[in-house]
């Protein structure tokens, strides 16, 4: 469409039979914002990730080269950092993806109602994080919590801590990001479904088909694409997870619930470590980059 | 019952049982901004109550909280305004000239942690003297609003039947002239549906905020951390904080439901 629609408008503008400036003119604002508050920061940043860099105290930055990579070898708290953001994203994207699909399996579904249940869908995604991560540890309190009544009305009387507990903290915080993020994983399947063509369906309820085979054999590969593209967005979000966890916890008990966003973070602008953060910030960047092409690799069409 | 009707009834069961799960936090967000501290200490929690305005009253009555909505409000415009000046001309030339490298500078915007802009930012900003500006939230919000406008806009302009430029061309209009007399009109509706998810992903921003703000410029979604004490929790307030912060953005994003998915697909630069 973007081809058919592009052609005429180059016929009229090629006609001057010299270079057309006009899609640069277009973007140069945009371009130079872009610059400004991307590109060159970036760059400042690279710079910075090979210095030792202190804002207080008055030291000028000093030049030594990659050692502040090598120090993040040496970092036992980055380094689980690092393992715990890599359980995060795959606790993210196990839980995340089934529901999500799941969801909308169930929203596909004709019932009344649907269109409101689908509007309502979008609200925990919507909502200020920092403000629902704050709701949300009132309602986990252990005391006086709202989630240990409803689970005492099913029997559970001694609940865990949550977010105190060692254990469960990283298991909480991803249930808190998947109540607000599974919604979106869920609408994202909504469209793939209405988008799979009927005939495949029809021909395998005339051939006998059980739900669970349609669901195996068609509905899922069919899918695969679709589920792919959530799968890419929650893993560049859920890679770079920290307003919750900020917020909830703020990293603990301990460490134990340290994102390397969060650590980031921290090393950088409360411990006034400014090139050894950037050096994270590049290596956050990078992983990010890595898992997002490993994933549209996985992508590429098979054939 | 027929077969049809039982499948309708048990999706319309689990497909509501379902939604009331997902919102109950909101409700119950609301329901205890009403709640006084007593009725919030009670256990098993109480759901019906003599409801009190006395935690809205405590929060509005903080002057320091209708400052902060206040800059909130000032922030978010702006990083919109500047959002959809920029990005518009920027999302037509995308859409009629196709110029790809702009596709892979959004999708490297999208995969970049905020913290990688937002450490070099805070250095600039410090050296510029900006650190507690407005200007150094609003240009630093430009991060995310700007590729969520031009990725938004790219889609709405190229719906836009080409014929009426080319007619308007050949009369002699200019292309800004397009531009503004053609693609604007056509596109209100996109324009502002990219206007108030822009909004609502800067309002929601927390941790530019939280780096770049000072005591006058705070915005809400950081003010709000100030309800959670070292040893007290104020929840009553906390929770009509949480309300008051919310709402705007359900409200404005029930408006513009159709265009969430795609916005977030571009939009949401989470840290």
């Amino acid at each position: 469409m973007a081809d058919l629609a592009a052609a005429p408008t180059r016929e009229v503008t090629t006609r001057r039979k010299r270079r057309d400036w006009t899609p640069e003119l277009l973007s140069l604002p945009a371009l130079l914002a872009v610059l400004a508050v991307m590109g060159f920061p970036l760059i400042y940043l690279g710079w910075m990730s090979l210095n030792r860099w202190s804002m207080v105290g008055f030291e000028p930055p000093r030049f030594i080269g990659v050692r502040n990579f090598i120090q993040l070898g040496e970092d036992a708290r980055f380094v689980e950092a690092l393992g715990r953001t890599f359980w995060f994203t795959a606790l993210g994207l196990a839980s995340n993806l089934p529901l999500g699909l799941g969801i909308a399996l169930l929203m596909h579904e004709r019932f009344p109602g649907r269109s409101l249940c689908r509007a309502l869908l979008i609200l925990p995604m919507v909502a200020t994080p920092a403000a629902m991560g704050l709701v949300w540890v009132i309602m986990l309190d252990p005391t006086l919590g709202i989630v240990r009544y409803v689970l005492g009305l099913i029997g559970i009387s001694h609940p865990p801590l949550w977010l105190a507990d060692p254990d469960l903290v990283v298991p909480t915080l991803v249930a808190v990001d998947a109540w607000m993020w599974t919604p979106m994983v869920a609408l994202i399947c909504i469209a793939g479904l209405a988008a799979l063509p009927s005939e495949p369906f029809e021909a395998a309820l005339v051939d006998g088909a059980s739900a669970l085979q349609r669901f195996r054999y068609l509905t899922l590969p069919m899918m695969l694409p679709t589920l792919m593209v959530a799968a890419m967005l929650r893993l560049m979000d859920l890679l770079k997870l920290i307003d919750i966890v900020y917020v909830m916890t703020g990293g603990g008990p301990g460490h134990l619930s340290e994102t390397i966003n969060l650590y980031n973070y921290l090393a950088a602008l409360s411990y006034d470590k400014i090139g050894y953060g950037s050096a994270i910030a590049l290596v956050l960047f990078a992983i990010v980059m890595a898992c997002t092409l490993v994933l549209i690799w996985l992508r590429r069409p098979s054939s | 019952m027929k077969r049809w009707q039982r499948r309708r009834l048990y999706a319309a069961v689990a497909a509501w049982t379902v939604t009331a799960a997902l919102i109950a936090p909101f409700l119950w967000m609301v329901l205890g901004s009403f709640k006084t501290t007593v009725d919030f200490l009670a256990f098993p929690p109480v759901f019906v109550f003599a409801p009190t305005l006395d935690n809205y009253r405590q929060v509005l009555a903080d002057n320091s909280f209708l400052r902060y909505t206040l800059n909130s409000t000032i922030v978010a415009a702006g990083a919109t305004g500047v959002g959809l000046l920029l990005g518009v001309p920027a999302a037509y030339a995308l859409a009629r000239w196709r110029r790809t490298a702009i596709g892979v500078v959004l999708l490297m915007a999208r995969m970049a942690p905020g913290i990688a802009f937002l450490i070099p930012l805070f250095v600039m900003f410090l050296q510029l003297q900006l650190v507690g500006s407005y200007v150094s939230l609003i240009a630093s919000h430009l991060i995310f609003t700007l590729p969520l406008t031009v990725w938004m806009m790219v889609g709405f302009i190229e719906a836009v039947p080409v014929e009426i430029e080319k007619a308007a061309l050949i009369d002699g209009c200019s292309i800004l002239g397009v531009l503004l007399r053609i693609i604007v009109p056509l596109t209100a509706q996109g324009i502002a549906a990219t206007g108030i998810l822009a909004f609502i992903a800067s309002w929601n921003n927390f941790l530019f905020a939280l780096v770049l703000a000072n005591d006058n410029t705070k915005t809400l979604p950081v003010a709000v951390l100030g309800y959670i004490g070292y040893n007290s929790i104020q929840w009553g307030t906390l929770m009509a904080a949480a309300t008051f912060i919310t709402l705007p953005v359900l409200v404005l994003a029930l408006c513009v439901q159709r265009y969430i998915v795609r916005g977030l697909v571009a939009g949401a630069v989470s840290g």
